[in-house]
């Protein structure tokens, strides 16, 4: 009889259970066994354009503890500390928590990895995760930014293309054995997508000789700051961009908001003297002025009406060629006068200056160009002389760019292709023409009146044996905070391309605050060693490329 | 009758049962090897990201500079592009080229040397 009422009690219990319960304690057991796991997926890598990487993600332990285990919370913290050189009081902080998951470094080096391992704690354990790391540190910084901790990008192209680079993340129920812990075993799962790849046109060499050569002009010429770009002038593709002050990717904690600011795009300034391209090509395309007409340069000193002007050297009678070769503000001011505030607004708008260039890196700035009917009595002769405008040097880039290719502005471009991670190109960007300036003759000529600068002109320190180039000198005077111009503190710049028969380098230096402050002598120098290396490894590259095909 | 019946359902259900069970705990234990075996995979792909990491940091132009910038040696001025070929022909002339190569010559000399071909012509 009771062995009856046990068996008909066991089954009711059964029955209660497998009927009323089985929702509930299926739930429960389902929660025991099954692990949901969020599946990172991996950031694309960016590549230079000869697919050498320049980002890419390595793994990283995160350590983690479980504060409930540690059985002696100073001992761990201060142990802790001198690994992970991380304040004590943080470590303290952290231990002392009642909870079974706190982070306490995220994504260490291996040494700190191995060195925390050693000390064999209970409660501390790793997770490892993937780290974006720059191979060739500080090289291209400015550009291609930095990624956060969660691999999310925060600055340069790792922000602007971050849609591309990081993919999308995938999610798994694993199984969970007796002791909670996972099993490489799974119920469901969805794939991550993995990000894209970058291909940019920046090409390591080229970046890596415009680099060294500007950092030797920051550090000669005491400088502030300094930016150069190199530029295909038939494409708008950028070869290379750097900026001084640069900061290295890897630790980019201990860097400051000057050193990470690409300051090609998100400075404006008064370029000065390398703004009379624009003025030389309007006179010459408009036909009022030819290279052979004279201006009276007044021995230096001209009362222009509403201000005095000054050459920085005195002349007398000059050629326009000439006026543009010696700089000379004053000779400048008098074609000015005869081109009238009209024509120089349009030619400075159809170079491309007061608007965005549209290049594909965050924060460019419009730079600035008042409209005529704003310009004061002195505008007329300021603008022609780069002043009372303010500009960038990727427009400056763009602008020469399109002297040297016979009158095209194109868009520059720094992203080639966006591929998936089987190399299959996604996203193409081709060179975009964005309009025609001026006519292939009046480029034609301008390039000469601008190899005529190098030549025998204030940029002789350009010149470049075995090769012609042409470009313009700068040395602008800085905005005081008075609005009045500086008197020591100068934008030495050089703009130019070569070689002058078909450009493959259009080239911009600018050194902010060097000393001494004239273009000619502090950016000139700069551009002719960046030229004269980068055509003559784009020549050996095309060499060797010939070569491979023909076998 | 009735009851070798019910037994023989218990019997197979209790079969079923430990089939069912060895088959749980198989699927747990090739699970655990699975994991063991893609640990190792991991921990050598992880390696092989860190050397290939490695090799791209040290073979990186700004590392060179850097290893360079106190010693003596400088980069040549003029840049020659070499790339080592076979000789032209018949590539059984080459290696008669070699066997040329006397005991003495042989005793002497470091190594034979690549052809290189001057790409700069």
């Amino acid at each position: 009889m009771g062995c009856f009422i046990f068996l008909s009690l066991c089954i009711g219990r059964l029955l209660f259970i497998q009927v009323f319960r089985s929702t509930y304690l299926a739930e429960i057991a389902k929660k025991q066994h099954n692990l949901f796991v969020e599946l990172e997926p991996v950031r694309g890598i960016i590549y230079d354009t000869n697919l050498k990487p320049l980002a890419v993600n390595i793994p990283a332990d995160s350590l983690y503890a479980s504060p409930v285990l540690i059985a002696d919370k100073e001992k761990t913290a201060a142990s802790l500390s001198n690994i992970l050189n991380v304040d004590i009081d943080f470590l303290r902080q952290r231990l002392s928590r009642k909870k079974s998951f706190v982070w306490l470094a995220r994504k260490v080096s291996p040494e700190q990895s191995a060195a925390v391992s050693k000390l064999n704690i209970k409660g501390l354990g790793f997770i490892r995760e993937s780290r974006r790391s720059y191979p060739n540190q500080y090289l291209a910084s400015q550009i291609m930014g930095f990624a956060g901790l969660d691999n999310t990008g925060l600055e340069g192209l790792e922000m602007t293309f971050d849609r591309y680079l990081k993919g999308e993340p995938g999610w798994a129920v694993f199984l969970r054995d007796a002791r909670q812990k996972k099993l490489d075993i799974w119920e469901k799962m969805a794939l991550p997508k993995d990000g894209y790849s970058l291909v940019l046109t920046i090409d390591e060499v080229i970046q890596y000789i415009a680099e060294r050569e500007l950092d030797k002009a920051f550090k000669a010429f005491r400088a502030k700051g300094a930016t150069i770009i190199v530029m295909d002038p038939y494409t708008g593709a950028i070869l290379a961009l750097a900026n001084r002050p640069t900061y290295d990717p890897n630790q980019q904690t201990n860097s400051n908001k000057d050193q990470i600011r690409n300051r090609a795009v998100c400075d404006m300034f008064e370029p000065g003297s390398v703004f009379k391209i624009v003025a030389a090509s309007a006179a010459i395309e408009e036909k009022l002025i030819s290279e052979e007409d004279k201006f009276y340069c007044e021995n230096g000193s001209w009362n222009a009406g509403p201000q005095i002007l000054h050459d920085h050297k005195p002349h007398g009678w000059l050629t326009f060629s000439e006026v543009i070769g010696q700089s000379s503000n004053i000779g400048t001011a008098k074609a000015a006068k005869i081109l009238g505030p009209e024509i120089i607004y349009r030619y400075v708008k159809l170079f491309g200056f007061g608007v965005k260039t549209g290049v594909d890196m965050p924060g460019e700035v419009s730079g600035v160009i008042r409209e005529p009917r704003f310009w004061s009595k002195n505008s007329l002769l300021a603008v022609p002389m780069g002043q009372e405008v303010g500009v960038t040097a990727m427009q400056l880039a763009s602008a020469i760019s399109a002297i040297a290719n016979g009158g095209e502005l194109m868009r520059p471009y720094i992203v080639k292709e966006v591929r998936d991670k089987y190399g299959e190109i996604i996203k193409e960007f081709s060179p975009v023409e964005v309009r025609k300036v001026i006519s292939a003759e009046t480029a034609e000529r301008v390039k000469n009146i601008l190899r005529g600068v190098v030549d025998t002109g204030t940029g002789t320190l350009a010149k470049i044996d075995g090769m012609s180039a042409g470009g313009k000198t700068g040395t602008a005077q800085k905005l005081e905070p008075n609005g009045r111009y500086s008197h020591n503190k100068f934008i030495g710049s050089f703009i130019g391309f070569a070689p002058a028969e078909e450009p493959a380098v259009a080239v911009v230096v600018l050194l902010d605050e060097p000393h001494p402050y004239y273009g000619g002598v502090v950016s000139a120098p700069v551009f002719k060693n960046v030229a004269r290396d980068a055509i003559k490894y784009l020549n050996m590259k095309q060499q060797s490329r010939i070569v491979f095909n023909a076998d | 009758m009735k009851l070798s019946k019910t037994l023989s359902i218990l019997v197979s259900f209790t079969c079923f049962s430990l089939a069912y069970v060895h088959q749980q705990t198989e699927v747990f234990r090739l699970g655990y090897i699975s994991q063991k075996r893609q640990a190792v995979f991991d921990e050598l792909l992880d390696k092989n990201t860190v050397l290939r990491y490695n090799v791209d940091r040290n073979s990186s132009l700004v590392h060179l500079q850097d290893k360079f910038s106190g010693t003596d040696m400088q980069m040549p001025d003029t840049y020659r592009l070499m790339k080592v070929a076979y000789l032209k022909g018949n590539p059984k002339s080459g290696r008669k080229l070699a066997k040329k190569e006397t005991f003495f010559s042989g005793l002497f000399s470091v190594k034979r040397e690549a052809q290189a071909k001057d790409l700069n012509r």
